[in-house]
C-alpha cells in the first residue's frame, strides 16, 4: 500500500515539475494538488519544494459539471493546459491491474537550454509572442513545444481582444485565433515524422478542436493521454469532446489509474452519477485529503439531491481550504436550495475577497441577491459572470430564473434559449423554457419544450408532470395525454406524490372508476407511508367510500367510511351519512326483496 | 432617409438581454463602403470655390454622370448577396458605367484605395470627403453637387459619422481589411477579364455541339476562368446551379476573404426577404443544404440578426424537413421574441407587418403542422393563437390566424367538428349561438370574422386573402342563414356565382390598394437595385443573358422587352392579385365555360409568373393543358406537356405529374387500354396520404378514375359499388360539387348495364345538384345522359329525348369537349333513328351531319367505342338511304374501331407520349 502511493507520489511529484516547465500551469496545479492530497499517514512528505499545500485554488482547469438548484451544466476555460499526476501499478483500484507508464525522462536541456530559459520567464510575464520569438530555431522538443504553445497563448489572446473590438451591430464577428492555421501545418508535420512529444500532442489537439475536426482531436488526445497520462488538461480537453457514452465507450484508452479520474468526471458530465459517485469514492482511498475529490463527490451528492451530504463535504473543504473558489458556485446554489441565507452571504462575501473577478464568485454573489429577492441586482451579477465567462452554461439558466422573477418573459427567453444552444443537452433550460410559455397561457406551444426536457431526462418525475399539467389545462383538455404522461412520472419515483393523485382524478373524470380507485389506494398508502396527511388524504378516502359502496363492496366503504370519521369537516358528515346509508342497505336488502316478492 | 429608417429601427430592437445598444454606429464602415465614397467623392467633388465645370472634370456628359449616380445608388441599395462585393467584382461592374473614360474611373478607385496605408491617411479620407457635403465659404449652397439628404448625402453622412465615432481599434481593423480588400484583385484585373472574356465567348460559340468530350473541355475551361475571375462563370456546364452561384462562389471564398465584410442591415434584411421570397416561389431552385449553409455563415458573421433563423425555417420546411423546421421555429421565436416580426417586410412599425410577438409563433407553428397534414395539431396551435393574441390585444395577429384556420378548415377534409374544436374556446361556439354548427358553416362565420377585422384594420392582403377564401367558399357551398326563423325565411338553395364574381373583383383591390397602404413602405426590398445591377452586367456581358433566361421563370411577357425592369409592385401583392385569376379560371371551370378558363389562366400564365409560386404557375399551365386535351385532342396536349415538363421537372410539381397520369388515362381509356388504364389508377391511389382527411381531392379524383375503368371494363357492379362508396365519402364531407359528377357517373353505369329505370334518378339528382351549383356544362352533360337514358326505355321516347339533347345543345356545342360533343352529336341522330316518325331520305342531312362531325371529332381523340357507333349509325343511315358504297365505308370503318377496341395492340404505348 505504501509502496503504491509512493508511487503515486513520484510521479505527481515528476509530473507537476515537468507540467510547470512547459508553462502548463493548471495542468500543474492539479498534479501539485492531487500529490498533497495522497493519504498522509505512511510518509510524512519529505521530497521538493513542489508539495506546499498549494493554496488559493484547487482543481484544474478541467470541466467541472455545475448542477444548479435548476441548470445542470458545465462550465470550462477557454484555454490553459492542465496538470497531471502519475504513478504506476499500485493498488489496483477496482481489481483492475494498472498498465504503468513510465515518467519520460526529459529534463536533459537540449542546446539552447539558457534560450529556452528566458523564453519561459516571459511566458510568466504573459509577452507570449516575445517568447515563441526567442525560441525561433530551437529543435529541441521541449522548445518547439513552448514556441507553439505561446503562439497558440498569443493567438488566443488576441483573439479575445478582437471579440471586443469587433462588436457591431449584429452581434460579434467570430474571431479566430489567426495562429491556428500554421500551427497545425507544424504540428502535423512533427507528427508525420514522429518527433513529437505527448505535449505537443495535447496541444496540437486543441488546435484541432479550435479548428472543428473533433474525431481527429479526439485521436489525438487519447494518443497525448496514452503516452503522458499525468496531463490533466488533456484528459479534460478529451472528456469535452465525449459528448455521449458511446463515444466515451470507443475511446481506447491505456488503463492507467489517471483514467479513473477522466471516467469520474465524464460520467457526472453524462449525469451517470452512480457511477462516478462509484468511482470517487474508490480515488477517495487513496487520495484521502483530496480537495478536488471532495468537491466532485459534492457535487455528484448534489446532483443527486443528497443536500445534506454535499453539505457536509464543502463545508469541510471550506475549512480545509478557505480561499477555494472552485466549483463553490455550486455550493452557493446547494446553499440557495437550503435557503441558509446567512451562509450563503458568508461564503459570497469570502468569494468576494478572494477573487472578485471570477465568474463562480459572480455567480455566488447573484445567487444571495436572488435568495433575498433582489433580482435586480442578481441580474447584473450574472451579466457580469457572462462577461468573463459567455459559455457559462448555469449563469445563463438562473439568469432565465432571475428574469423569470422580473416578469421579463422575453428576457428570460433569451437567456434559457442561449443556455440552450451552448448545451442542447441542458434540460433545466428547456423545461424553464417550457414553464414560461405554460405561464404565458400557451400550454401547447410550451409542449414542445417540456417533451425535450423529459427526453433529455427521462427520468424525472417533475417534467412528465410539467407535460401532464399542460394537457391537463383549459385550453387544451387532452386527458388521455395527461393520463399517460402522470403515469410515466408515477413510474420515476414522484416524491411529491402528485401523479398518483392526479391520475386517480382524471381517471374519475373519465368515468373510469375501476382505475381511479387503484390509483386513490396506491396514494392512500403512499401517504400512508410517508405519513402524510391533508385534504389529498380525505378526498381519496372519499372517493374509495363512495366507489366500493356503488359497486356494493359494503365491507370495503364501511372501512374507509370510518377512517374518515377522524376527520373534521363536511367530509366528517357524508361520511355518516354513508355509513347509515350502507347499513340500511346492508340490513335492508332482504327486506326489500321480500317486498319484490310481495308484489 | 426611408434607405436607413431600417437601420436605425433595427439597432433600436436588439437583444433584450444584451447590455443594450451603446456605441452602436449606424452601420459598420467596411473597405468596400470605403470604396463607395470615393466614388462619391469622383460623382460630386467637393465644390470649388469659382466657376465649376458641369459635368465634372472625367465625364464627357450629363448623362454619363448620371449613370455613375445611378451606379453608386443601386451600390448602396442592391441585396443580391449578404456579403459586400469585392475589389473585383466592383471594379467589374464599374467598367461598364466607366467605358467612356477609359478605365480612368477604376484606375483612380485602386490607386487612392492603395495608398490609404496608416490611420492618418483615413484620417484625411475623411476629411476630404466632409468636403463634399459642406460648401466653402464664399460659395453659394448651389454649388454643393451633392444633396445632404439625398440617398447618397446620407449614405455619406453615415459613413462620417461612424468613422468618428470609431475607436482607434476599430481603424487598425480597418486598415487591415482595406490591404486585404486591394490584393483580393490583381493588379492587372483588367486584362485577365479581356481573355477571359474571349474564352467564353468561344464557349458559347460551340455550345451547340455538345458532345460529351466537349463539356469537359468546356467545364476544364470554365474552371480556369473561374480562377481569374471569381465569378463563376462556367455557366452553362452547371445550368441548375445558376441560380445559385453566387452562393457558391460565397463559400469558395469565405476563408480567404475578410469575414467582416457584411452589408448594411438594411441591405441584409432586403436579401433575406428576396431569399424567403424565392423559397416561397420555387423551393426546389433551392438545394436544402447549401442554403442551410449559406444560412449557418451568415449567422456566424452576425449573431444577432435573427431572421436568419426564420429562413432556415422556412427551408427546411419547403424542403419538408418536419424536425429541423420545427426546432428552428421555435429557435427563432425564442429568440427574437417575435419582435423581429413575422413577415418581417420591414422593421418599421408598420401595422400590417408586424405580427404581434408570441401569437406569430403560434400561427407559424400552426402552418407548420397545416403543412406537414397534421390538422388536429394545427387546430390546437391556432386555437391558442386565438386565445393569447385576444389576451394580447393584437388584433393583426387574430385576423390572420382566422384567415390561417378558415385555410385549414377549407383544406382538410373533417366531417364534423366534435372532438377537433371542443375546448370552451372553441372558435365556432363563441358566436353565441346554441347549435352547434357543421363544419362548413363554422368556416364561413370565421371567414367573415376575418374578413372584417381585416378591413377594420386596413390589412390589404389579408382582405384579399379573404375575399379569395370567401369565393373560394362560394363556389362550392350554398349559403344558407345560419339561423332561420320560421316558415318564412326564404332558403334559395342555390350557389350564387354573383357573389363568388364580386369577391374576386374585390380581391383585386389590393392591386390599387397597396399603393395607398401599409403595402407601400414593405415594397422596398431592394430587388429593383439589384436587378439594375443584373441588367448592368448583362449589358456589359452578355455570356449571362443566355444561361439566366432559360432557368428563372419569367413572365414570359419580359421576353419581348429586353432589359425590362420588375414590376413596381411588390411581389407578394402581385402574388395575391394573380391568384384571383387562377380562381377565376376555376370559377369558370366549374360553371362551363371554356373560352374564359383559358383566357383566365393566360392572363395568369403571361403576366403574374414573376411573382408566382412555381406551384401556382404549373397549375395554370394544368389548366392550359387540360384544355388543350378536351379540345384539340392528345397529341396536342402532350406536345404541351413535354414544354410544362421542361419548365417544371415532374419530380417537383405535383400539379404536372397528376396532369400527365389524367391525360394518359383518358387516354387509355378511349383507346380501350385498360390494363394501363388500370395501372395508372393504382399509381394515382397511391399518391395521396393514407392519413384520414388529408388529400381529399386526390383521393376523390383516384376513386372516380378507378369507377371509369371498371366502367369500361364492363364490371358494372363493382364499378357502382365503388361509386356508392365515394358518394357517401363525399358526402360525409359535404362535397357536394363531387357529388354532382359522382352521381353522373353512377347514371353512366347503370346506362351501360342497361338499366335505364335505375339510372333516371341518379341523372335527375345529378341535373339537380348541377343546378344548384350553377355547373352549366355538367348540367347539360347530365341533360345528354338524361335522354340517353330515356331513349334507352323505347323508341316511344324518342321525343322527348329529342328535346332534351335540343337543350342542351347550345350548351355543349359552345363549351363542350370534342368527347362531349361528340357524344351529343351522336345521340342526336340516334333520336332520329329511333323516332319512327322520322324518315332518313326526307332529312338525310339531320341525321348525316352530326354524325360526321361525331366521327371527325372523336378521330382525334381517338375514342373507338363511340367512334364504332357513329360509324354504326353512318352505315344504317346510308342504308335507309340507299348509298351502298358509304353504307360498306362506314361499316368497314366501324369494323376497325371495333377490332381495335376488342384487341387491343401495343398496349404500352398507351404509356409513352
Amino acid at each position: 500500500m505504501a509502496s503504491a502511493k509512493e508511487t503515486y507520489r513520484t510521479e505527481l511529484r515528476a509530473a507537476a515539475r515537468q507540467l510547470g516547465e512547459r508553462c502548463l500551469y493548471s495542468a500543474a496545479k492539479w498534479a501539485a494538488e492531487l500529490l498533497v492530497g495522497v493519504d498522509l499517514d505512511t510518509s510524512p512528505a519529505p521530497s521538493s519544494a513542489m508539495d506546499s499545500p498549494s493554496s488559493s485554488s484547487a482543481v484544474s482547469a478541467g470541466r467541472l459539471l455545475h448542477l444548479h438548484r435548476s441548470g445542470g451544466s458545465s462550465f470550462r476555460h477557454r484555454f490553459r493546459p492542465g496538470g497531471a499526476s502519475s504513478s504506476e501499478a499500485g493498488t489496483p483500484l477496482g481489481g483492475v491491474s494498472y498498465v504503468s507508464t513510465p515518467i519520460p525522462d526529459d529534463d536533459s536541456f537540449d542546446s539552447g537550454g539558457d534560450k529556452y530559459l528566458l523564453a519561459k520567464t516571459y511566458f510568466d510575464c504573459r509577452e507570449y509572442r516575445r517568447a515563441a520569438h526567442v525560441l525561433q530555431n530551437q529543435v529541441g522538443r521541449k522548445a518547439v513545444f513552448l514556441r507553439c504553445y505561446a503562439l497558440y497563448m498569443a493567438g488566443e489572446k488576441r483573439k479575445e481582444a478582437e471579440m471586443i473590438e469587433m462588436e457591431g451591430s449584429l452581434g460579434k464577428s467570430n474571431a479566430v485565433n489567426q495562429e491556428l492555421v500554421a500551427l497545425e501545418r507544424e504540428l502535423s508535420t512533427h507528427r508525420r515524422t514522429g518527433s513529437i512529444d505527448s505535449f505537443g500532442l495535447y496541444l496540437y489537439g486543441l488546435v484541432l478542436r479550435d479548428k472543428g475536426c473533433e474525431d481527429l482531436a479526439r485521436t489525438i488526445l487519447v494518443e497525448s493521454v496514452n503516452s503522458y497520462p499525468w496531463n490533466w488538461s488533456a484528459w479534460s480537453e478529451l472528456q469535452s469532446l465525449c459528448t455521449s457514452s458511446d463515444v466515451l465507450n470507443n475511446l481506447n484508452l491505456k488503463n492507467h489509474w489517471m483514467k479513473d479520474f477522466f471516467l469520474a468526471s465524464t460520467y457526472l458530465e453524462l449525469k451517470m452519477h452512480e457511477e462516478a459517485l462509484k468511482r470517487y469514492e474508490r480515488l477517495m482511498g487513496i487520495f484521502r485529503s483530496s480537495g478536488y475529490i471532495q468537491a466532485q463527490i459534492a457535487t455528484v451528492q448534489y446532483s443527486m439531491r443528497d443536500l445534506d451530504e454535499a453539505e457536509m463535504i464543502f463545508e469541510e473543504l471550506l475549512r480545509t481550504d478557505p480561499f477555494r473558489v472552485d466549483s463553490m458556485d455550486i455550493y452557493s446554489n446547494l446553499l440557495y436550495a437550503k435557503e441558509s441565507l446567512t451562509a450563503l452571504s458568508f461564503l459570497a462575501h469570502r468569494v468576494f475577497l478572494t477573487d472578485k473577478y471570477r465568474p463562480e464568485s459572480c455567480c455566488i454573489i447573484a445567487n444571495y441577491y436572488s435568495l433575498k429577492g433582489q433580482h435586480e441586482k442578481s441580474v447584473l451579477y450574472f451579466q457580469r459572470a457572462l462577461k468573463l465567462n459567455r459559455k457559462y452554461l448555469s449563469a445563463w439558466t438562473l439568469m432565465g430564473h432571475e428574469y423569470v422573477e422580473l416578469k421579463n418573459t422575453p428576457a428570460a427567453i433569451d437567456a434559457y434559449r442561449r443556455a440552450v444552444d451552448i448545451n442542447p443537452k441542458d434540460y433545466r433550460a428547456w423545461y424553464g423554457l417550457g414553464q414560461i410559455y405554460e405561464m404565458m397561457g400557451m400550454p401547447f406551444y410550451a409542449l414542445y419544450y417540456f417533451r425535450k426536457s423529459s427526453y433529455l431526462q427521462p427520468n424525472d418525475a417533475r417534467l412528465w408532470i410539467a407535460m401532464a399539467q399542460c394537457y391537463e389545462s383549459d385550453p387544451l383538455q387532452m386527458i388521455e395525454e395527461a393520463i399517460k404522461c402522470y403515469e410515466r412520472a408515477a413510474n420515476s419515483n414522484d416524491t411529491e406524490g402528485i401523479a398518483l393523485h392526479q391520475l386517480a382524478k382524471l381517471h374519475d373524470v373519465l368515468g373510469q372508476s375501476e382505475e381511479a380507485a387503484y390509483y386513490y389506494k396506491k396514494d392512500l398508502e403512499r401517504m400512508e407511508a410517508e405519513e402524510r396527511q391533508g385534504q389529498n388524504f380525505v378526498e381519496a378516502l372519499l372517493f374509495l367510500a363512495k366507489h366500493y359502496k356503488n359497486i356494493g363492496n359494503f365491507e370495503e366503504a364501511g372501512h374507509y367510511c370510518t377512517r374518515l370519521l377522524d376527520y373534521t369537516g363536511p367530509e366528517k358528515e357524508t361520511a355518516k351519512n354513508m355509513l347509515q346509508g350502507i347499513k340500511r342497505l346492508q340490513s335492508g336488502f332482504p327486506s326489500m326483496d321480500i317486498d319484490h316478492f310481495a308484489l | 432617409m426611408s434607405l436607413f429608417a431600417g437601420v436605425g429601427g433595427g439597432a433600436a430592437a436588439g437583444d433584450p438581454a444584451s447590455a443594450g445598444g451603446t456605441g452602436r454606429a449606424l452601420l459598420e464602415l467596411t473597405p468596400h463602403k470605403l470604396a463607395v465614397c470615393h466614388l462619391v467623392q469622383v460623382f460630386a467633388p467637393p465644390a470649388q470655390a469659382g466657376g465649376d465645370v458641369v459635368p465634372p472634370f472625367p465625364f464627357e456628359s450629363v448623362a454619363h454622370h448620371n449613370r455613375l449616380g445611378l451606379f453608386l445608388f443601386t451600390l448602396t441599395r442592391s441585396c443580391d448577396d449578404f456579403r459586400e462585393p469585392s475589389l473585383e467584382e466592383l471594379l467589374r461592374q464599374l467598367k461598364a458605367v466607366d467605358d467612356l473614360t477609359n478605365g480612368w474611373l477604376c484606375e483612380q478607385l485602386t490607386s487612392t484605395l492603395s495608398v490609404l496605408i496608416s490611420p492618418d491617411d483615413l484620417f484625411n479620407f475623411f476629411d476630404k470627403l466632409r468636403g463634399v457635403l459642406t460648401a466653402p465659404e464664399g460659395a453659394g449652397a448651389e454649388d454643393i453637387l451633392l444633396d445632404p439628404n439625398s440617398q447618397l448625402g446620407v449614405f455619406l453622412r453615415c459613413c462620417i459619422l461612424a468613422f468618428n465615432s470609431m475607436t482607434f481599434e476599430g481603424i487598425c481593423h480597418l486598415l487591415a481589411d482595406l490591404v486585404m480588400y486591394c490584393n483580393s484583385t490583381d493588379a492587372s484585373y483588367d486584362l485577365a477579364e479581356d481573355e477571359d472574356f474571349d474564352t467564353e465567348m468561344s464557349n458559347l460559340m460551340d455550345a451547340d455541339i455538345s458532345s460529351q468530350a466537349d463539356i469537359y473541355q468546356k467545364y476544364r475551361q470554365g474552371r480556369e476562368s473561374e480562377s481569374h475571375m471569381g465569378e463563376s462563370s462556367s455557366a452553362l456546364t452547371r445550368a441548375p446551379m445558376i441560380l445559385h452561384d453566387f452562393d457558391e462562389a460565397n463559400t469558395f471564398k469565405v476563408d480567404e476573404d475578410n469575414p467582416t465584410s457584411l452589408r448594411s442591415r438594411w441591405q441584409l434584411e432586403a436579401y433575406l426577404n428576396q431569399q424567403a421570397d424565392l423559397l416561397e416561389k420555387d423551393p426546389s431552385s433551392v438545394p436544402l443544404n447549401s442554403f442551410n449553409a449559406t444560412m449557418t455563415q451568415l449567422q456566424t458573421l452576425a449573431p444577432e440578426l435573427h431572421r436568419v433563423q426564420f429562413l432556415q425555417y422556412l427551408n427546411a420546411l419547403c424542403h419538408d424537413d418536419y424536425v429541423a423546421s420545427l426546432d428552428n421555429l421555435h429557435r427563432y421565436f425564442d429568440y427574437s421574441s417575435g419582435m423581429q416580426g413575422l413577415f418581417g417586410r420591414s422593421v418599421s412599425a408598420v401595422q400590417d407587418v408586424i405580427v404581434g410577438k408570441y401569437e406569430g409563433a403560434l400561427l407559424c407553428l400552426g402552418n407548420l403542422h397545416c403543412h406537414f397534414g397534421h390538422p388536429k395539431k394545427a387546430l390546437e396551435a391556432f386555437s391558442e393563437a386565438v386565445r393569447v393574441s385576444q389576451m394580447n390585444n393584437d388584433d393583426s395577429c387574430l385576423a390572420y390566424v382566422l384567415g390561417a384556420i378558415s385555410n385549414l378548415l377549407a383544406k382538410i377534409g373533417m366531417s364534423n367538428t366534435v372532438g377537433i374544436v371542443s375546448s370552451p374556446y372553441s372558435l365556432g361556439t363563441n358566436i353565441g349561438l346554441g347549435t352547434p354548427l357543421s363544419i362548413q358553416q363554422q368556416l364561413l362565420v370565421l371567414l367573415k370574422r376575418s374578413l372584417k377585422r381585416a378591413d377594420l384594420l386596413k390589412l390589404p392582403s389579408l382582405l384579399a386573402f379573404d375575399h379569395l377564401s370567401l369565393a373560394k367558399f362560394d363556389l362550392k357551398n350554398v349559403q344558407r342563414p345560419l339561423v332561420s326563423f320560421g316558415p318564412n325565411a326564404s332558403t334559395k338553395l342555390r350557389t350564387c356565382p354573383a357573389d363568388v364574381c364580386k369577391n374576386l373583383r374585390l380581391s383585386s383591390r389590393v392591386l390599387t390598394d397597396f399603393g395607398t397602404d401599409a403595402l407601400s413602405t414593405s415594397s422596398e426590398n431592394g430587388s429593383f437595385s439589384t436587378s439594375w445591377l443584373r441588367n448592368l452586367a448583362t449589358a456589359s456581358d452578355s455570356r449571362r443573358s443566355s444561361s439566366m433566361k432559360s432557368t428563372k421563370l419569367h413572365n414570359d411577357f419580359d421576353n419581348f422587352h429586353y432589359l425590362a425592369q420588375p414590376s413596381p409592385v411588390p411581389s407578394p401583392v402581385l402574388q395575391l392579385a394573380g391568384s384571383s385569376y387562377l380562381l377565376r379560371a376555376t370559377a369558370w371551370e366549374h360553371y362551363g365555360s371554356a373560352p374564359m378558363v383559358r383566357m383566365n389562366a393566360l392572363v395568369y400564365a403571361t403576366c403574374f409568373a414573376d411573382a408566382a409560386s412555381s406551384s401556382e404557375l404549373s397549375l395554370a399551365y394544368v389548366k392550359l393543358i387540360q384544355q388543350l386535351a378536351v379540345f384539340k385532342g392528345y397529341s396536342a396536349a402532350f406536345c404541351a406537356l413535354k414544354l410544362a415538363e421542361r419548365k417544371f421537372p415532374s419530380s417537383t410539381s405535383s400539379h404536372i405529374q397528376l396532369l400527365r397520369m389524367q391525360i394518359l388515362h383518358e387516354r387509355a381509356l378511349h383507346r380501350g387500354h385498360l390494363k394501363v388504364a388500370q395501372q395508372i389508377c393504382d399509381e394515382f391511389g397511391v399518391l395521396s396520404s393514407s392519413v384520414c382527411g388529408v388529400d381529399i381531392e386526390l383521393k376523390t379524383e383516384a376513386s372516380i378514375r378507378r369507377a371509369r375503368t371498371l366502367l369500361a371494363a364492363k364490371q358494372f357492379s363493382q364499378a357502382a359499388a365503388v361509386a356508392n362508396s365515394l358518394f357517401s365519402t363525399c358526402y360525409k364531407y359535404n362535397m357536394q360539387v363531387e357529388n354532382a359528377s359522382v352521381l353522373l357517373l353512377l347514371a353512366e353505369i347503370h346506362k351501360k348495364s342497361d338499366n335505364a329505370v335505375l339510372g333516371l334518378p341518379y341523372a335527375l339528382a345529378s341535373q339537380s345538384f348541377c343546378k344548384s351549383f350553377n355547373l352549366d356544362l355538367l348540367g347539360a352533360s347530365a341533360t345528354l345522359t338524361l335522354a340517353e337514358l330515356w331513349l334507352a326505355l323505347g323508341s316511344s321516347h324518342a321525343k322527348r329525348a329529342l328535346s332534351l339533347v335540343y337543350q342542351s345543345l347550345p350548351m355543349i356545342l359552345g363549351h363542350g369537349g370534342l368527347e362531349l360533343r361528340a357524344r351529343a352529336h351522336i345521340v342526336l341522330a340516334k333520336c332520329h333513328l329511333s323516332d319512327p316518325k322520322f324518315s332518313v331520305a326526307e332529312d338525310p342531312e339531320a341525321v348525316l351531319d352530326p354524325l360526321n362531325q361525331a366521327t371527325e371529332d372523336l378521330r382525334v381523340l381517338e375514342h373507338h367505342e363511340m367512334a364504332a357507333e357513329a360509324y354504326y349509325l353512318k352505315a344504317i343511315a346510308y342504308n335507309h338511304l340507299g348509298k351502298l358504297d358509304e353504307r360498306e365505308e362506314a361499316a368497314a370503318c366501324f369494323m376497325e374501331h371495333i377490332t381495335a377496341l376488342e384487341n387491343p395492340r401495343k398496349e404500352e404505348d398507351s404509356l409513352a407520349y
